[in-house]
């Protein structure tokens, strides 16, 4: 992919997690009471509206973690090449350093979308 | 022999004597970034880090490209462990099938207990500070490159130092180092309960 369009993509992606992170945010934090704290209702197991397993059972809020998820990946690995990039401007450094990140970037979509599916079916 | 170092060197007032018919100024001015003088050599990647990490010396903009980077690595280590703990939710990173719910539960809440600790709160407090401050300002990155925000071209004046920023753009800047603020201290509040107890 050419850099033009790898660098519009990391844009695009950005705009992506504000807005999907956003909802994380919001879910994590915003839906805290001022006189509770994050481990007294977003981090309960479940029976709460905002514990863990209610939201990943939610089927949109489920969805919206994998964008997250997705869009994070792209974002995160695309950004580490372009300071690699900037540090060391190799060719053979770069060509070792697009294959390293595209493998930890499988990795992390392959093992979140695993939590999120299956977290997903626990009842 | 005398070195140049960085400092140009001033061609003599006659200079028609030193150098031959037809050498104009910039010719002389260059003279000292040939191949081989420091100007041209290429900075090592020590040098590149030291003052990508440190500009002390730089303006603001310089400021705002190192800390974007600089939360950028932080933030993707953080999104890194973020993904792998959260594995922890279904019973950890052995189980790849649908878990009986009790022995998930007992496995999060063992997890759980490692974590509510002082030192991982004062750290997601610092994350919530980087990635306020990544958001905002790489939403002002994002619309400059989109060429939003940059403000109409103006001649460049001799003695005016060098400037990237336009006004909206400084603005949005100063706007992300206080949301972070914002997120810092909210996010302190809502791991620790610091105001609300």
């Amino acid at each position: 992919m050419s850099e033009r369009r790898l660098m519009l993509l990391h844009y695009v992606t950005g705009l992506g997690i504000l807005i999907t992170g956003a909802v994380h945010i919001w879910v994590v934090f915003f839906t805290v009471p001022l006189d509770q704290t994050i481990w007294e209702t977003t981090m309960l197991f479940d029976n709460h509206p905002f514990a863990i397993l209610s939201v990943y059972r939610n089927a949109l809020l489920a969805s919206t973690l994998w964008l997250l998820l997705v869009f994070t990946t792209f974002h995160a690995m695309n950004g580490i090449r372009v300071i690699i990039m900037e540090l060391i401007p190799d060719e053979r450094v770069m060509r070792a350093a697009k294959w390293l990140l595209i493998a930890l970037g499988v990795f992390l979509v392959v093992y979140g979308t695993r939590t999120i599916l299956i977290a997903h079916s626990i009842r | 022999m005398q070195t140049l170092g960085r400092q140009r060197r001033k061609p003599p007032q006659d200079s028609s004597h030193l150098y031959p018919r037809g050498t104009k100024l910039y010719h002389v001015s260059r003279k000292g970034s040939g191949q081989n003088s420091r100007i041209q050599r290429p900075s090592s990647t020590v040098t590149v880090l030291k003052t990508m990490l440190v500009p002390v010396r730089y303006s603001v903009e310089r400021w705002s490209y190192t800390l974007q980077r600089v939360t950028g690595v932080v933030v993707t280590l953080y999104f890194v462990l973020h993904v792998i703990e959260t594995g922890n939710f279904i019973g950890g990173p052995t189980v790849w099938y649908v878990p009986p719910y009790d022995f998930a539960k007992a496995y999060y809440e063992h997890i759980k207990e490692f974590l509510h600790n002082p030192i991982f709160d004062v750290g997601l407090v610092v994350i919530g500070w980087m990635v306020a401050f990544h958001a905002i300002n790489g939403l002002r990155l994002t619309l400059a490159h989109f060429g939003i925000t940059l403000g109409r071209p103006s001649r460049v004046e001799p003695e005016a130092p060098p400037r990237s920023f336009s006004t909206l753009q400084r603005a949005i800047f100063w706007l992300s180092i206080a949301l972070a603020v914002f997120a810092a201290v909210y996010s302190l509040n809502a791991l620790m309960g610091v105001f609300a107890r």
